[in-house]
């Protein structure tokens, strides 16, 4: 080859590596995490990730509740924060508790349900999550996320997860009878739980949170001391997981 | 220019021709208080959304408005379809506490389809207008609108929105133009009934099991991008449909795998999109499933395909061992390494396994480069890109020249400079000769293997980054497995075969191969794009390989004469699949509205139909679907003694509007019926009834009655 040549293909192999550089890269490189404190809860903190949740009215979901009960609740909430937001991932020391916050009709919220399920799986994960219903989309969305609590009262939690990301909820006897003998739990107990107490204060302590967090919607998470509102990717969970436990999330839990 | 582009500059030049006549519109106007036909937005950062009506008051005989829902969202923003998919929802209105509202139908125009992380969902974005029919309760009197709007926006979170907005109209006439546009613009793009948009479902197949549905459409005027999305009603969800095009796109077949059955599943209806153009179809459900109009191997390779195509490449790349160009190269390269018997047996094998290394280093630069190619937006996705003609024609100016090249009508040759630089640079010692061995042998080898590899690549080009990591890797290991086996057992390059004729007869035996292959796509490119597009193609591919086997010209002038053909036939093949289109026949030939005209017809006995419409009235579109184009009237106003005549008011038109006065109506729908036994008029209601139309047509032409008042 001639050294003009030569000197065109460099060029030109180079122009196109700066082109396949630009197009490529930028999905490689890490997103920065970007926070913003916040004044209450105090101590706690929001990935902004570069976009701003402001504009937002408060958020109120579609569902109907009485100002009177969202007081209450939330008072109750404020005085535990970190029980009701972690409950029993709080246990272990090492492990960084995530509270999860996802409604069966949010399209995101299946993906990150099942990447966060899929992450704590891994052995040696490091994180421990905290499921909550954030039911925002309307009647079928509140009777899931009832079915989904009262499932967690005979410890099949998990599978009721699975088996909704099979096959879309649907609100009839039918269906929770054909899910339940699915998921081999009892469909008396699971029908009268669904509006027993115990799943009606979850959804309460939930909704509470939602609004101490001022979350637009769902999905949305907490990790450690970081509140996030969206799907975001698993690289970033990892690296704030990471983040958390290096700064000792646990300062947070022991303000209150 | 890009449909995108096209869009955008449509939708501005449309912004700009309906401000200039709102600018006029406005200027001109002396008649009642224009009062603005929009509410107060509702906004945050993911919509701004407002309540419009395309009338900007209440007309005295009106009996319906125009309304719409317009949204605009945010970048990233999304929003629901009736049917959203697996998940989401739907917006929906709530009007309690509205005034003189009998009725109001929410008008969906055809979504588009959202994939994310394997969850298929239908919606909009940008920009939408959701046209709503508002049928008053007392024609005529003021209407406030009170609209409570429950909606999910999501981008990569979802938000549930609900909010009022609220709009009065009082008894006031003249049409808001920019409102009018907006909803003219979006009722054009509401799924018609297979009328005007002339697509039709010929069947359709729902398996026992429910696992998935078949069905086949057909349109004459060419399908060019269509979308399936089937509702079953709630609870039943479908995956992504695999969409196969045949007969010159005016036949499309579409299989969608059921992810959710419901147990008891409603009505059973079809939207099939087309680029501007809808229809939602109520087929019935047939025995048995409609076969496909041809097969693909594979639309995404499974696991277990993805397993076959690394077979079938590591077949190609041992075979490749056994090209003349490469045969010799590795018996002397074999035999030479074994016989310098001064190194352990464990280096030699340790060498050999390094040089195989090469090999699979020189085909993983291929792959990326495929990859990287694929990035700069060389992709065609899986199951479509047989349909693709610009997809099909590159394959079949590929494999034409390749297969030619088998044939040993020409050579394909590295600069010579290369082969002893690179021969040169094999020569050193220590591992990282045998690495260079391996690699500069398979780069060597490219004067034989680049038929196989070009075909490779092409079609390695419409697969996913791992299909082309596992075509390349597979060809790789293939085309090393000979160094592999002798570093294994030495005594193996004895048996190895010697060079001969034989070689010949393979490289024509593979050349027939090829040669079958681009008849194949011969034919499917003929299905594709019609027979006259493929047979230019095919000339231009030949004309190519000729002037490539021309050894008289000289070798610059060869090799541009050839691209000039191959690009000439990959252009053809997109041009000539687009270029045979025929606008749809309507159901009725409607004249031009003339008002001078009426009188002159009638007196020679005709009867006159005279209809007013505009885009953006919804009433109107109604009468059309529900009266005009529907037997029987279609088939009387198609009788030779009645003149249908339309007059289009989307734009403001002086004259339509005092033809409209002189009724006392200063809004539409509009229709009246002209006749010998009706020189002034019969009016027919707003909301159209075939028998009214039909008993109007016969009183103007019998004279059983005598005229309005």
């Amino acid at each position: 080859m001639t050294s003009r040549g030569r000197r065109t293909f460099l060029v030109v192999s180079g122009l196109a590596l700066l082109y396949a550089g630009f197009r490529i890269v930028p999905g490689l490189v890490r997103e920065d995490l970007v926070f913003e404190e916040i004044d209450d809860p105090v101590g706690f903190r929001r990935l902004t990730a570069g976009k701003s949740s402001a504009g937002f009215d408060p958020f109120f979901g579609l569902a109907d509740q009485t100002e009177n009960n969202h007081a209450d609740a939330e008072s109750r909430v404020r005085r535990n924060i970190c029980t009701t937001l972690y409950g029993d991932a709080l246990g272990s020391g090492e492990d960084v508790p995530v509270a999860s916050f996802s409604d069966y009709y949010c399209p995101y919220c299946r993906v990150q349900t099942k990447r966060l399920a899929a992450m704590e799986a891994r052995p040696g994960s490091g994180i421990r999550i905290a499921w909550h219903e954030l039911p925002l989309l309307g009647e079928t969305s509140t009777l899931a996320a009832k079915a989904a609590l009262a499932a967690r009262n005979q410890g099949a939690y998990p599978a009721f997860h699975e088996r909704l990301m099979k096959s879309p909820f649907q609100a009839t006897p039918e269906y929770l009878q054909a899910l339940a003998d699915d998921i081999e739990i009892d469909h008396e107990r699971l029908t009268a739980d669904m509006n027993g107490e115990r799943v009606l204060l979850d959804l309460e302590n939930s909704a509470a949170l939602a609004r101490i967090f001022d979350f637009i919607g769902t999905p949305a998470m907490v990790i450690g001391r970081t509140v996030i509102q969206g799907e975001i990717s698993e690289r970033s969970i990892q690296d704030l997981v990471e983040r958390e436990r290096a700064e000792g999330w646990a300062s947070v839990c022991r303000q209150t | 220019m890009s449909a995108d582009l096209r869009e955008r500059i449509s939708t501005h030049l449309g912004w700009v021709s309906r401000r200039l006549v709102l600018v006029l519109a406005a200027s001109l106007s002396t008649a009642t208080s224009v009062v603005a036909a929009g509410s107060e937005s509702f906004r945050n950062p993911a919509v701004d959304a407002r309540l419009i009506t395309a009338e900007n008051g209440i007309n005295p005989d009106a009996t319906s408005i125009s309304a719409g829902i317009h949204l605009q969202l945010g970048e990233d923003w999304k929003t629901y379809w009736r049917s959203p998919g697996e998940v989401g929802l739907p917006p929906s209105i709530d009007w309690t506490g509205s005034a003189n509202i009998e009725e109001a139908e929410f008008l969906w125009p055809a979504p588009e389809r959202f994939t994310a992380f394997g969850i298929e969902n239908f919606g909009y974005h940008d920009e939408v207008v959701f046209p709503i029919r508002i049928v008053l309760s007392e024609p005529g009197m003021p209407v406030a609108l009170r609209a409570r709007v429950s909606l999910l926006t999501c981008s990569t979170v979802c938000v549930p929105q609900e909010f009022d907005l609220s709009l009065d109209l009082p008894r006031a006439s003249g049409i808001d133009n920019a409102a009018a546009g907006l909803i003219s613009t979006y009722a054009a793009r509401v799924p018609d009934d297979g009328t005007d948009s002339g697509i039709r479902i010929t069947s359709a197949h729902l398996d026992d099991a429910k696992t998935a549905l078949t069905l086949t459409a057909r349109s004459d005027e060419p399908f060019e991008a269509p979308d399936i999305f089937p509702e079953l009603g709630e609870g039943t969800a479908f995956g992504k449909p695999d969409i196969r095009m045949a007969e010159g796109g005016r036949l499309v077949w579409a299989r969608l795998p059921v992810l959710a059955a419901a147990s008891d599943p409603a009505e059973f209806q079809v939207t099939v999109t087309d680029g501007n153009r809808a229809a939602t179809l109520k087929p019935a459900l047939a025995e048995d499933a409609p076969a496909p109009p041809f097969n693909i191997a594979a639309a995404v390779p499974g696991l277990g395909e993805l397993a076959w195509i690394a077979a079938i490449a590591f077949l190609g790349g041992l075979i490749l061992n056994v090209m003349p160009c490469v045969l010799p190269v590795l018996s002397i390269k074999l035999s030479s390494a074994i016989k310098s018997g001064d190194l352990s047996p464990a280096r030699i094998r340790t060498g050999f396994a390094v040089s195989a290394l090469g090999v699979l280093a020189f085909m993983w630069v291929l792959a990326g480069a495929t990859i990287a190619a694929r990035g700069f937006g060389l992709t065609v996705g899986w199951g479509l890109q047989f349909q693709n003609p610009i997809f099909l024609a590159v394959m079949l100016v590929v494999l034409v020249i390749f297969s030619a090249n088998l044939f040993g009508l020409f050579e394909i040759a590295l600069p010579s400079s290369w082969q002893t630089r690179l021969s040169r640079a094999g020569g050193g010692a220590g591992y990282g000769g045998d690495f260079a061995t391996g690699a500069f042998a398979a780069i060597l080898a490219t004067p034989c293997s680049a038929p196989f590899l070009g075909t490779a690549i092409a079609f390695a080009l419409a697969g996913r980054a791992i299909d082309i990591a596992v075509i390349f890797t597979a060809l790789g290991v293939g085309l090393s497995l000979p160094y592999l086996v002798v570093a294994a057992f030495p005594q193996i390059v004895r048996r190895l075969p010697r060079p001969g004729r034989w070689m010949i007869v393979l490289k024509i035996v593979l050349g027939m191969a090829l040669a079958a292959t681009a008849l194949w796509l011969f034919w499917v490119l003929s299905g594709v794009a019609g027979q006259t597009a493929a047979l230019w193609i095919g000339l231009a591919s030949i004309g190519a390989m000729a002037l490539l086997s021309a050894h008289r010209i000289p070798a610059g002038a060869r090799i541009t004469g050839a691209s000039a053909l191959a690009a000439f036939a990959i252009a053809l093949s997109g041009y000539l699949s687009e270029a045979d289109q025929s606008a749809p026949t309507a159901g009725v030939d409607w004249a031009e509205f003339e008002r001078s005209e009426i009188a002159r017809l009638v007196s020679t006995g005709q009867v006159v139909f005279v209809d007013v419409t505009a885009d953006w009235c919804l009433t109107c579109k109604a009468n059309k679907t529900l009266v005009l184009d529907r037997e029987p009237v279609a088939s009387r106003l198609r009788e030779p003694s009645i003149v249908a005549m339309r007059a289009d008011w989307t734009r403001p038109d002086e004259s339509i509007s005092r033809y409209l006065e002189s009724f006392g109506r200063y809004g539409i729908p509009f229709n009246a019926v002209y006749g010998p036994a009706a020189p002034g008029g019969i009016v027919l209601p707003e909301l159209l009834s075939t028998e009214a139309v039909l008993e109007a047509l016969s009183d103007a032409g019998s004279g059983r009655v005598a005229s309005k008042q």
